[in-house]
């Protein structure tokens, strides 16, 4: 028994030597990705067919717009319906100084970027608000009205008849008969590539994917959401800005029916087609949508609309992960396995951190206090009046019948919601009025009800946010742990994890976060009896040998019993009993919450 | 002056019940859905079109039964474009592919009206005469459409609190798994609530022909003010499109005649971002506790 006990922890830690499928194809794909852009983008100029090389300049500039409206909503979660707002933006703007006002083509450049950036910026503000279909319909609006008011300010615009331009320079050779446009707008697509997928493998490309999909989990690791929206505009809207300027001398004129509705949505019916968040989605979609109704069929080219819209009804009906994700999800279900119960297991890797220093509970300092909080829905009192002390490093329950309280209470603990009255410190220090990504950033971390698990992210990246957000630089332990998580997760799907190892994900997140203070709600729902004293063990661990304080909010009265070192009991919003367990356990106010009245 | 005003406020209030009747429209299906359908605006224009090929110069009966026609018909097409709506939300996890699929139902829409009615705005014949307000002459459809806004208001209030077809609705707007788990066939309720959305916006359209401009490309202006006008009165509040579309619509006015007609719809643009910075739940809107 014991001798299998070990061969069991000692093959869980191992380095996996055999190698397995990869949890996503991104990096193959981007040099695809280059590889197509690089053959549409040089060959036409090498084999001299000017009709391909002008149609290529479009579709790769077209290319570069939609990979960053796949940034913009995958990574970042923001629907945007007009980024060929932007995208005019930097060409007509660049054309007006160039154009009409005779500047340098790089002085024209510049202002037209910057105009894009502003246009950027008035799309983020009310994203800093609202979300869901409300973006969609403000840039929406704004695909609508840009051409309205290009025509209308013709003092500035000329107005319906439109920009000439000629930049001589951009069309010499430079080198085996390919000009420094074709150059440009071959290379910058391929940089849009490089660019999204290190941003999505970066600190930031993760916290904002949290934040997209889960902005209450984002918060709590530390993020702030309206942040990661800003900048995920502001860098879209450099991108885009970038293929405006190019638009420019690769079509030589400007006018408002360039820019109106159709361009936004062939950005965005693009992505749809050729796959959300693929990064080869983008150029696959462009090919589809763009080149099929310009090209391929172009004596229906009044039919282009038709086609766009009939082609990305079929994508959402039919295949709704698109082209290139209907691809990667037949590879993934092919080759990357389930591990069963070996999927994911915490104890292994906390024996890592095991050392031989054993804390025990304070008895003068405190993490968290509480002090008569009082937490409102409108008319209903979800929190009335409670009075909590958590001592450093000790396990404390938070029990209490359903609606009593518990969660609304660690939501307020967790900066999630706000207490309408009384305080609260952590750490000795007051934080009723912190946001919850301060109040996560002092060292605090929760988990939820139901597992925050981030299917789009591999098991390694959803145990790594835990370690984005930690606000020190890990020490050695952690480190090691880390590199052994990595090693052994890397390649992991998390969608294939039981509920019990959603919940241990969770766990190994917050002590990754190395989070001195962990709020647990409702742990053991849904878990076995074994899985129930692996958890108790695992809480006990986290508080004798890390040190760290915790708050349990938990039913299984059995269980909290058993770890725990404080009870507090909270009824219809108030704590009503708080103590060791044993003196609890006599005490008539609790009495009545046991089955028969008395604890056995 | 004191005409200029009156005209605007008229006007505004006329062109304003059009866009109340679409924000209408939106809320039955936004809340038995959760789906805001972007194809509504051109689904209201094909009412328009109803009007000029149905119903151009003929007498009243005759107009009368083909508004039902029309009514019926947009109803047919709203739902059958929600079943195709609803298709891939039976199974799969993504739960925002109809913002994607009602926009591509509404892009098909209009590139089909183009390519066969081509790009120009057709004028329908009002059956009802015009009339004066403060010595201004207005067009019969004027009347129409803030009696149409009207009669939709407490149509709608009397079937979804006095009719069981309407409490189901109601009730799956509230709490969807409940309502499935109580036995309603929640499918079925909600295309009938895509039904009803296209009964208002086919008839809506069909009454205001003589008034709107019967275009393929009008239908994005009509679905982007029916928003805004929902948006200002609140998501969800029918009682906030009284208020909210009324509104829109003298803004609009008042743009058209003191800066001009071409900023129309960047005054609406400015109301939606200047409502979604300041109250986003709009004027009538309920706050609802966050769910962790």
């Amino acid at each position: 028994m014991t001798v299998s006990k070990t061969m069991d922890s000692g093959a869980q830690v191992s380095v996996s030597t055999t190698s397995r499928a990869r949890f996503n194809s991104d990096l193959p794909q981007v040099w695809i990705g280059i590889a197509l852009i690089a053959v549409t983008g040089f060959l036409p100029s090498l084999l001299g067919n000017s009709y391909w090389v002008h149609t290529f300049h479009l579709v790769n500039i077209y290319i570069a717009a939609a990979i960053f409206q796949n940034f913009l909503f995958i990574d970042a979660g923001q629907k945007s319906f007009g980024q060929g707002v932007l995208l005019g933006l930097g060409a007509y703007v660049t054309a007006i100084f160039f154009g009409m006002h005779g500047y340098s083509f790089a002085a024209a450049s510049l202002i037209g970027l910057f105009a894009a950036f502003l246009g950027g910026l008035l799309f983020a503000l009310p994203a800093l608000r609202v979300q869901y279909f409300h973006l969609g319909f403000v840039t929406l609006s704004a695909a609508i009205v840009f051409p309205q008011l290009l025509m209308s300010l013709d003092k500035w615009t000329n107005g319906i008849n439109g920009i000439s331009v000629a930049v001589p320079w951009i069309h010499h050779e430079v080198i085996f008969g390919l000009s420094w446009l074709t150059i440009m707008v071959a290379v910058y697509p391929m940089l849009a590539l490089v660019v999204h997928y290190a941003i999505r493998n970066s600190r930031l490309g993760r916290q904002m994917r949290v934040a997209a999909l889960s902005p209450e989990a984002a918060r709590t690791l530390g993020v702030k959401p309206g942040v990661m929206r800003f900048l995920a505009f502001i860098i879209a809207s450099i991108g885009t800005g970038i293929c405006g300027i190019l638009y420019l001398p690769a079509v030589s004129f400007v006018s408002p029916q360039g820019f109106n509705m159709e361009m936004s949505f062939l950005f965005f019916m693009a992505v749809v087609v050729g796959g959300r968040g693929q990064l080869l989605g983008p150029i696959i979609g462009m090919w589809i949508v763009f080149i099929l109704p310009n090209v391929a069929l172009v004596e229906y080219v009044d039919y282009r609309l038709l086609i766009y819209g009939t082609l990305t009804l079929l994508t959402v009906v039919l295949f709704p992960d698109g082209i290139v994700g209907s691809v990667e999800r037949w590879r993934k279900a092919r080759s990357v396995l389930g591990r069963g119960e070996k999927a994911f297991r915490i104890d292994p890797f906390l024996e890592r951190l095991k050392n031989n220093t054993q804390f025990t509970p304070s008895d003068t300092e405190y993490a968290v206090e509480v002090r008569n909080g009082v937490k409102r829905f409108g008319a209903v009192v979800a929190v009335g009046g409670v009075n909590m002390k958590v001592r450093k490093g000790e396990i404390h329950g938070l029990i209490g019948a359903n609606g009593s309280g518990k969660t609304s209470l660690l939501n307020v603990l967790s900066g999630l919601s706000r207490l309408d009255e009384g305080s609260f410190l952590i750490n000795g220090h007051d934080a009723t009025r912190m946001a919850a990504d301060r109040i996560a950033n002092t060292g605090l971390g929760r988990t939820f009800q139901t597992p925050r698990i981030f299917t789009q992210l591999s098991l390694w990246e959803n145990l790594r946010i835990g370690l984005d957000a930690s606000t020190t630089s890990p020490s050695e332990g952690i480190r090691q742990l880390a590199a052994q998580l990595e090693a052994e997760f890397g390649q992991d799907n998390a969608e294939l994890l039981s509920h019990g190892q959603r919940r241990l994900v969770e766990v190994m997140r917050v002590v990754l976060k190395e989070a001195d203070i962990i709020l647990f709600d409702e742990p053991a729902a849904g878990l076995s009896q074994s899985e129930r004293a692996d958890f108790a063990k695992l809480v006990r661990f986290l508080s004798r040998n890390l040190g760290k304080s915790v708050i349990l909010v938990e039913h299984d009265l059995d269980l909290v019993w058993g770890i725990a070192d404080t009870i507090t009991v909270l009824e219809q919003g108030k704590s009503v009993a708080s103590g060791a367990p044993e003196a609890l356990a006599r005490d008539p106010a609790v009495q009545h919450m046991f089955v028969g009245g008395a604890r056995a | 002056m004191l005409s200029e005003i009156a005209i605007i406020v008229v006007r505004g209030v006329a062109i304003g019940s059009i866009f109340a009747l679409i924000a209408m429209s939106f809320n039955i299906v936004h809340g038995a859905t959760g789906i805001l359908n972007f194809a509504q605006g051109n689904m209201f224009v094909l009412g328009g079109f109803a009007a000029f090929f149905l119903a151009n110069q003929v007498d009243v009966s005759w107009w009368l039964l083909m508004m039902v026609v029309s009514g019926l018909l947009v109803a047919a097409l709203v739902t059958f474009q929600g079943w195709i709506t609803l298709l891939p939300l039976r199974s799969a996890v993504e739960q925002d592919s109809w913002i994607i699929s009602t926009m591509a139902a509404s892009i098909i829409l209009g590139a089909i009206l183009m390519i066969t009615q081509g790009p120009f705005a057709y004028t329908v014949q009002s059956v009802v005469p015009s009339f004066r307000v403060f010595g201004v002459r207005t067009p019969g459809a004027y009347a129409l459409a803030i009696g149409a806004m009207v009669f939709w208001y407490f149509a709608l209030r009397f079937f979804l609190r006095k009719t069981l077809l309407g409490l189901a609705i109601s009730a799956i707007s509230q709490d969807l798994d409940a309502a499935r788990a109580a036995g309603l066939p929640v499918r079925r309720l909600q295309l009938i609530a895509f039904a009803i959305s296209g009964l208002i916006v086919g008839t809506a359209g069909f009454l205001v022909a003589p008034v709107i401009s019967v275009s393929p490309d009008a239908g994005m202006r009509y679905v982007l003010n029916g928003f805004v006008a929902t948006v200002v009165g609140g998501v969800g509040s029918n009682l906030g499109t009284l208020i909210g579309g009324p509104l829109v619509g003298v803004v609009a006015m008042l743009t058209a005649y003191k800066i001009g007609g071409s900023y129309q719809d960047l005054a609406s643009l400015l109301v939606l971002v200047l409502i979604l910075m300041v109250r986003p739940q709009g004027l009538f809107g309920r706050t609802t506790a966050r769910r962790v």
